[in-house]
């Protein structure tokens, strides 16, 4: 990716759920700034809301970036967590390692790897077991963009 | 895109620029240059806060007034719910429909049925949706609007279905113009408005097709009218019936927000009013949450319609007479049902048109212009106080950022930045030492 625009990293502070979402409240603020197109943008802050969710729910801290080319939005979400022992189980719709207090909180319903899977043009887990795990999702802007 | 209206106005004459309208506008529409207000038509939402908040009485509504409906040969009054609860406890809404008779109006449309057969189409809608969740209602311009500007990405989420007042004024004007043999355009489908917005939304729709209706006249124009001619024939009309009018209570209510999809459930269906509270919340939908609501109902005024910047009576007792309304409200008859049954089987009641996001300043030129521009505003943000004061004439510092970014206006109108600016505002409103100088 040649044209990078624009580069920006986000900490997430982990088991912080008060302040959770506000990393993806940030980035939404900047696209649409930006004026990046509605349907574009949905996306890219649905994908972020679930990695960053992940984050606050798994890990102690963990970072998110932003990175804007001439064509597309990436999200590199790099987290200091527990790591995950079966990437394949763990995409599948509905599978969850959530606590009973994150479900009571209304999270950890299993469905977060699949969605952001969903709505991202490209989409890559890398994850080592006792290290962390990193996210990438990259989301094509439309062509008049 | 065609030149934007809007649902009121600001009268420079009137304006003494005190900033009221500038710091109370939920989308940042309003700055203040040389002393007078001026719009950003492209943000403004139709919201009406500005109106209430102007201490010079400089910004008011763009409704018409009965004199401008005598070209007109049959008028026909579509009254919101709300006016109903604007008069006296014992004023039933057979009384005030009468007294708009005595104003003028050839009919008073009875708008119970419409309400109910735009439930039913929300309902069916809602239960065929195969998403995005929730949806939301449409009946409030400024909710459209805001989406609009403030959350496009959440357009899909507006439900597409026409809103009761237009399918009143489709229905009217088929109706009248069989029954009276005239052309629809020589009847008049007049709707009586809680606020500013719904009369915008009749001048020009949100999903750019045209309305079914010719104007709105709005409830503080007329109430001292109706008032006078409440007092003075309530003996007189208490009891009598208008052809097309059923009797008192029995009008349906669209002007609260609780409980008019009984079709749903309380779980899967959330009312809410008050601009602030919405925000909160679509700040949340943006982000994939309350996807599990099937359907958001959204009105901008805090306890909706009956709270709209053009009623008279204060917010809690108009909402203690509409309760009243309510509990006296009767069973149906068994025409009404067979009549919303009928219609609702023949007429189409989805949106016509599309609803779009506004295209804003800020979206212009490229992404990597747009970049630059982000980049630059950011950029001369770190050189400003963060006191948000105002008196650049923009409503917070992030704003002035924005505008000089935008080539809108000069760095140097913030005070902090310019000595000069100080001396130009004291000029402009002719305060302080220097100004009281001879």
């Amino acid at each position: 990716m040649s044209g990078e625009l624009m580069r920006e990293e986000f900490p997430v502070q982990g088991r912080n759920f008060d302040k959770a979402g506000e990393v993806s409240s940030e980035i939404k603020v900047i696209l649409k700034d930006l004026g990046i197109d509605a349907a574009c943008l949905r996306r890219v802050v649905i994908v972020a809301f679930e990695a960053e969710m992940n984050v606050v729910m798994y890990a102690d801290r963990g970072t998110v970036t932003l990175v804007l080319t001439d064509s597309d939005i990436n999200l590199e979400v790099k987290d200091e967590g527990p790591g995950i022992p079966d990437i394949e189980l763990a995409m599948q719709e509905g599978y969850s390692t959530a606590s009973d207090e994150m479900r009571e909180m209304g999270f950890g319903f299993g469905m977060g790897l699949s969605n952001m899977k969903k709505n991202a043009d490209e989409f890559k887990l890398e994850s080592e077991v006792g290290k962390g795990t990193s996210v990438f999702a990259r989301i094509m802007l439309n062509a008049h963009a | 895109m065609p030149k934007l209206k809007h649902g009121f106005k600001i009268d420079p004459a009137k304006c003494e620029g005190r900033m009221y309208c500038m710091r109370t506008c939920p989308t940042h529409a309003i700055r203040v240059k040389d002393g007078k207000a001026l719009l950003i038509p492209e943000l403004c939402i139709d919201c009406g806060s500005c109106l209430q908040a102007c201490p010079s009485k400089a910004i008011s509504p763009t409704t018409i007034t009965l004199s401008e409906l005598d070209r007109y040969k049959f008028k026909v009054a579509v009254a919101t719910p709300a006016l109903y609860t604007q008069f006296g406890l014992n004023d039933t809404p057979a009384m005030v429909a009468h007294a708009l008779l005595d104003l003028g109006f050839d009919a008073v449309w009875e708008y119970a049925a419409d309400i109910e057969l735009v439930d039913r189409a929300i309902t069916h809608c809602v239960k065929k949706w195969p998403g995005p969740f929730p949806l939301i209602s449409d009946s409030c311009p400024v909710i459209v609007r805001l989406i609009q500007v403030s959350y496009p990405s959440m357009i899909e989420n507006i439900i597409p279905i026409e809103v009761p007042r237009e399918i009143a004024g489709r229905e009217l004007k088929r109706r009248y113009s069989q029954e009276k043999g005239l052309k629809p355009e020589e009847i008049a489908a007049i709707y009586i408005t809680p606020c500013q917005a719904k009369s915008i939304s009749i001048l020009q729709p949100a999903e750019e097709s045209k309305s079914y209706l010719d104007g709105a006249v709005a409830i503080s124009e007329i109430y001292n009218d109706i008032l006078y001619r409440l007092r003075k024939e309530t003996k007189k009309v208490s009891g009598d019936t208008q052809e097309g009018l059923m009797d008192s209570g029995e009008l349906f209510h669209w002007g609260n927000p609780e409980g008019e999809f009984p079709n749903l459930s309380p779980e899967n269906f959330l009312p809410l009013t008050g601009l602030a509270d919405i925000i909160k919340i679509f700040n949340d939908i943006e982000r994939g949450r309350l996807t599990n609501i099937e359907f958001l109902e959204c009105h901008a005024c805090r306890g909706g319609c009956n709270g709209g910047n053009l009623t008279v009576e204060n917010l809690y007792v108009a909402r203690s007479k509409d309760l009243r309304l309510k509990a006296k409200m009767p069973k149906p008859p068994l025409e009404f049902e067979q009549e919303v049954a009928r219609r609702f089987t023949t007429e189409d009641f989805s949106l016509r048109g599309s609803v779009k996001p506004r295209g804003l300043a800020k979206d212009m030129g490229d992404l990597r212009e747009r970049v630059m521009r982000r980049k630059r505003a950011e950029d001369i943000l770190k050189g400003l106080p963060l006191l948000n004061c105002g008196l650049c004439g923009a409503p917070s510092c992030k704003d002035h950022a924005d505008d000089v970014a935008q080539d809108r206006t000069e760095i140097s109108d913030c005070v902090f930045l310019s000595k000069a600016r100080i001396d130009q505002l004291r000029k402009i409103y002719k305060k302080g030492p220097r100004a009281a100088r001879p």
